[in-house]
């Protein structure tokens, strides 16, 4: 068994390489071409490379499927995650070389982890200092926010603690609450800001997408007339529609649910604005062979006829004419259906104007259902009165004819008081490039979520990452000296250890500051050895650290996002819970390869390769 | 047109343990299974080689079933170490590593086959009634006062396995549950008949281990907008296990002749809902059926405030029976009274994204259902398919029999300086009986003694030493990296974590040889607790099976084979 150079490792290693150059907030377009097909597609982010590369090796498996649990519940730090799993694996193999056992790397490895996760929890700031710190910070620069100004701001901070204690008190009695929650809703609430500062350092190089995700993140909020102390949204409730043709300026934040209809579709939608329609929603799709899923039609019947009725029309027809007459006598003028619609019910509903949309989003059939009293059901047929709910407007948000070849005309959907569904209309005059947008949109909302479900932020930039080389060179030295004293081989091996896996964050920051193109990976090197120079000098507090961060941020602005002409007057932060999670699991899958020393191939047809054993 | 061909005759082979090829293959085959033992294995990565789903583990049941074997030996070996598997869960390295063990160390010492099938069978009796004893130095009493033994036997179990990646507090964790759903699961009251209950395992992925929970009762999947409304309690159920999708499917292929213009789908769903209509005036408040039912009964149900659970599963289907005391309901008749069951109450639990029901039973009850989290699929699927499954079995052993055996190697270090004490002593009675000559019988128990410290060697990944010592005679590693004299000085445990070292102790590398001694019980005032425990029941059996198929193997004369 030849650790010195474990495949597995290496395998990994390479993996990670591919995405180097897509770490960070600066990333460039990849193509990714199907050599068999001759397809190609679009990349931005570092989940969709992995995704679209199909890596076909078991580490390759193993990778994607660890990338794909992280990127659906986070939607962002796919690219961090694999960078460090590439990274760590590297420090791995370097330990390997050194005839570090893999028992010790793994004890040293998982200590380290725990230095920089706790790290992590420690130098957090919680998002109530952050809004008080950043108004303090941002005001004399004054280019951003001329209006705040910080002792009002300050005021008003204390002035949230003293309303907070007011209403736990009141809280008691509903009235007393309805009352002040009604009173509230109307008056800007100090909380609402934080929200924009906290997204502002959160947006990692996307200004304009964040800018997207804040508004709808406050339009929901307004429409669901949330408690707004509570600034935590529904992120279910938010939508993308994506439009090609548009140029990306044309992004915006539509209240209601902004669905794309074809011509004839269209002709409808016209004749139904501005009314309030019964709707009814279908879970199944609409058309007479759809059965439900589990049900198996039976392979062997088969019908016997008595006469021969030329004149009988088809089962389908039939059908059709039931599910329109059923439709006509509800007075249903909408249909929202999760599956598919069959183009003669399209045909016949078209006729007695009645609207049908198909392949709607599930969270929006829930939601008009509760806001309506409509219940989802599975088949036309089955609706009742109590099923169909009421006072939905469609109404013509825009007509998109002109830019595509294909008539296209967008309508929105809304339940007039507070259907709580916000679109946020994405846009790009390529066609290929929406999904991109489409998954930074996603990132920015998620990072905002995140955020604020976590209630605390890590100092970005890369400074947390500075941060974690310090302690883990700090205890790495703190073994080395420990070792000395005592002479035991075990201490030393954890140094390393711990040097080597700060070496990898280290080279993580680095990656992350050439891809922003303003310096060399030379002078990124130096800058994080000056920073972390200071940081041996004299002990750190958080509140030095953070003034740390934030000087050197100015001293080289190749970190920040911001332009260079400009001076950043804002921190970047990072989530906790996603770099949290992107590490361990990043981490998780080094040890795993580690530790595997062979494959077993099963069922092996007859290409065998030479260095294959048989059993 | 039939074609005839002929067939080729069958192929005998002579002598399969001679021929080069088959040690090698058995030499491949021990090192494979060799280097998935113990807490610090290297795991395996099992696939097909069309792309399919790759399983990382170091799991004897796992890998011995992905070993597609060419050679009859081969396939016995694994045939009999997966019969013990199923049979007892734990122990499946052990028994291979030593049953491997044996058949090599009986070709390296050049004794006639049928001598050391004789001495293997006479010392692996002699084992088992040294393990028997009361007395015997590698044999803990359980104690069920305290959880403690049972929490570190649980613990051992689960350590064992690294795909899990496990921490220390989340492996402690863990092996707490498995003790709690354990306990659970035995009824309070005793019968004349004890039946244990069942632990349902529900696997959440992306969740840290440490969120992973023990609940009394059952959790069920729901649809995430249920309304529990006001129910009262108790709440009467039904269940039942025919499909109520609304099809005819369980004909079979049988065909059906309809007139046209009747629709036999609407008529079943007529039926549907008399069933619905009768449950209503029954006063049932929850539905649960193991396939799926007609969303449009379902909606009906649901209107009148019914809670509906569809596609139960079979797996659930056992464990909610017991819960609620109740038969299955079958569509035959109308549904008699005596089929509906009864919980006490149900509660939604949120964990994630998935909404879960929890169903609290009317009594006492033994189904309990653990949530399994873990960040990771993979590791996820060998916690719980691997881990957690085969913990229940080896604390549900303990009732049979409460001991277990000294973990960390120190039993077979122990079972091996009895055994060549023992051997050394009963040799002028023992080889005439066994028709050999003394020299004969000393090779021959020298053989099984390397066998048993080959596997207490085989813990050791990293390049490291093992010892014993030379008067406990139990199992210590030493790092590469460090030397023996430091062994004396730190406050090091042996592999069990019985024995402390001091200053006196005599240590031998396991390997070589050392002077024979009676292994002397630890006769402390304190005794330290043992850290690392193995299943008793599963390792005995382990024991038997590798000697015997061992002995088997070494039978064979002849392997014929029909090459058609």
């Amino acid at each position: 068994m030849a650790f010195r150079q474990h495949v597995g490792l290496q395998k990994l290693s390479a993996l990670s390489g591919r995405i180097r150059s897509s770490v960070g907030p600066f990333k460039n377009y990849k193509f990714i071409q199907d050599e068999s097909s001759g397809d190609s597609v679009l990349v931005c982010s570092c989940f969709r490379i992995i995704e679209n590369l199909e890596p076909a090796c078991t580490v390759g498996q193993l990778v994607y499927e660890t990338v794909r649990a992280h990127h659906q519940q986070y939607r962002t730090g796919s690219g961090c995650l694999l960078f460090l799993a590439g990274a760590w694996s590297h420090a791995a193999l370097d330990s390997l070389q050194r005839g570090i056992s893999v028992q010790h790397i793994i004890t040293a490895m998982s200590e380290g982890i725990d230095i920089c996760l706790d790290a992590c929890k420690k130098f957090s700031v919680s998002i109530k200092d952050l809004t008080v710190m950043e108004k303090c910070t941002a005001a004399p620069g004054g280019t951003k926010k001329a209006s705040t100004n910080v002792s009002t701001e300050m005021a008003n901070f204390h002035d949230k603690c003293l309303s907070k204690s007011g209403q736990r008190k009141v809280k008691f009695s509903r009235h007393f609450c309805e009352t002040k929650s009604g009173m509230l809703s109307t008056v800007r609430h100090p909380d609402q800001p934080d929200m924009i500062v906290i997204a502002e350092s959160l947006s990692h190089g996307c200004e304009k997408t964040m800018k997207l995700a804040v508004e709808a993140a406050q339009m929901l909020l307004k429409t669901n007339q949330q408690h707004i102390s509570d600034p935590l949204f529904d992120i279910s409730k938010m939508l993308t529609c994506l439009v090609s043709g548009l140029p990306e300026d044309c992004a915006c934040v539509v209240e209601g649910c902004i669905l794309l209809l074809s011509d004839e579709q269209a002709v409808v939608a016209h004749m139904l604005k501005q009314q309030s329609l019964k709707v009814a929603l279908i879970t199944g799709d609409l058309s007479q062979t759809y059965r439900h899923l589990g049900f198996k039609s039976l392979p062997g019947e088969q019908s016997v006829r008595e006469d021969l009725d030329l004149s009988a029309s088809s089962e389908e027809d039939e059908w059709v004419d039931k599910v329109v007459k059923l439709l006509l006598n509800l007075e249903v003028k909408l249909i929202l259906t999760a599956g598919l619609v069959s183009q003669k019910v399209i045909r016949h509903c078209c006729r007695h104007q009645i609207l049908v949309v198909e392949k709607v989003n599930s969270s929006v059939l829930k939601t008009i259902g509760s806001s309506t009293g409509a219940i989802p059901v599975n088949y036309a047929t089955q609706l009742t009165e109590s099923c169909v709910g009421d006072g939905v407007n469609v109404e013509i948000w825009r007509d998109l004819s002109s830019y595509e070849r294909k008539s296209l005309t967008a309508v929105n959907i809304s339940t007039g008081r507070n259907s709580g569904l916000v679109t946020v209309v994405v846009t790009s005059c390529v066609h290929g490039k929406l999904q991109a947008l489409e998954d930074q949109f996603w990132a920015c909302a998620y990072r905002l979520h995140h955020a604020l479900k976590d209630g605390a932020l890590l100092p970005g930039a890369g400074g947390t990452e500075v941060l974690c080389v310090h302690q883990l060179q700090k205890q790495a030295e703190h073994n080395r000296v420990k070792d000395s004293k005592t002479g035991s081989a075990a201490n030393l091996y954890r140094g390393l250890v711990l040097q080597l896996m700060a070496d990898g964050l280290i080279d993580y920051i680095t990656a992350v500051m050439v891809n922003t193109g303003r310096c060399s990976a030379a002078s990124a090197r130096t800058i994080v050895s000056k920073q972390l120079t200071e940081f041996h000098r004299d002990e750190i507090s958080t509140g030095k650290f953070l003034q740390l961060v934030s000087q050197s941020k100015r001293e080289d602005a190749g970190f920040s996002a911001a332009k260079p002409d400009e001076t950043p007057t804002l921190n970047i932060y990072d989530n906790l819970s996603v770099k949290q999670e992107a590490w361990r699991k990043a981490l998780d899958l080094v040890f795993l390869v580690l530790q595997t020393d062979a494959e077993i191939i099963t069922g092996t047809g007859q290409k065998n390769e030479g260095n294959l054993m048989l059993l | 047109m039939s074609r005839l061909v002929k067939k080729s005759p069958s192929v005998c082979t002579d002598l399969p343990l001679n021929s080069s090829d088959v040690c090698n293959k058995l030499r491949l085959m021990k090192e494979l299974l060799k280097s998935s033992y113990g807490p610090t294995a290297r795991l395996k990565q099992v696939h097909n080689d069309i792309g399919g789903a790759v399983v990382t583990t170091s799991t004897s049941s796992v890998l011995l079933q992905a070993i597609s074997c060419s050679h009859p030996i081969i396939s016995l070996i694994k045939g009999s170490i997966l019969n013990h598997v199923s049979r007892y869960s734990d122990c499946g390295l052990f028994a291979s590593v030593f049953c491997l063990s044996l058949i090599e160390e009986a070709g390296r010492c050049g004794l006639r086959k049928d001598v050391m099938i004789r001495v293997y069978k006479h010392l692996l009796s002699l084992c088992t009634a040294h393990l028997q004893q009361e007395d015997c130095g590698c044999k803990v009493k359980l104690d069920f006062c305290s959880s403690r033994s049972l929490i570190t036997l649980a613990r051992s179990v689960i350590a064992s396995k690294p795909t899990c990646v496990l921490s220390e507090p989340e492996s402690a964790h863990i092996s707490r549950l498995a003790v709690q759903a354990f306990l659970l699961t035995v009824p309070c009251n005793i019968p004349d008949k004890v039946r244990l209950g069942r632990t349902v395992t529900i696997p959440i992925e992306g969740h840290s281990v440490l969120e992973s929970a023990v609940f009394s009762g059952l959790l069920l999947d729901t649809p995430e907008n249920i309304s529990l409304g006001s129910l009262c309690s108790p709440l009467r159920m039904v269940l039942f296990s025919a499909s109520l999708a609304g099809d005819l499917s369980e004909l079979g292929d049988g065909r059906i002749e309809v007139h046209q213009g009747v629709d036999t789908d609407s008529q079943i769903l007529d039926q549907l809902l008399e069933l619905g209509k009768q449950v209503l005036k029954d006063e049932v408040k929850l539905f649960v059926c193991q396939k799926v039912i007609h969303p449009v009964l379902q909606h009906y149900l649901r209107c009148n405030g019914v809670i509906v659970i569809e596609r139960l599963g079979i797996s659930l289907m056992e464990p909610l029976i017991q819960l609620t005391a109740q038969p299955v309901a079958t569509l035959h008749t109308t549904i008699p009274r005596a089929a509906y069951g009864e919980v006490h109450n149900v509660s939604v639990r949120q964990f994630g994204s998935k909404t879960k029901i929890h169903l609290h039973p009317a009594g006492k009850t033994t189904t309990c259902t653990m949530i399994l989290c873990h960040r990771n699929e993979t590791m996820l699927n060998e916690l719980k398919q691997l881990v957690c499954q085969k913990t229940e079995h080896v604390l549900r052993l303990t009732l049979r029999e409460p001991c277990a055996l000294l973990g960390g190697g120190c039993t077979e270090t122990h079972l091996a300086a009895y055994i060549r004490y023992q051997s050394k002593n009963d040799v002028s009675e023992s080889s005439p009986v066994l028709s050999c000559s003394q020299t004969e019988y000393l090779l021959a128990a020298e053989a099984f003694c390397r066998s048993l410290e080959s596997v207490a060697t085989s813990l050791e990944h990293d390049n490291g030493a093992s010892l014993i010592d030379l008067t406990h005679a139990h199992h210590w590693t030493l790092p590469s990296d460090v030397t023996e004299e430091h062994l004396k000085d730190a406050t090091a445990l042996c592999g069990c974590g019985v024995v402390q070292s001091c200053q006196n102790r005599k240590w031998s590398y396991l390997n070589t040889e050392y002077a024979e001694f009676s292994p002397a019980p630890l006769l402390t005032a304190a005794p330290l607790q043992p850290t690392v425990l193995d299943s008793f029941t599963a390792k005995v059996n382990a024991l038997e099976v590798a000697v015997e198929t061992a002995n088997l193997v070494l039978d064979v004369r002849y392997v014929i084979q029909d090459v058609n």
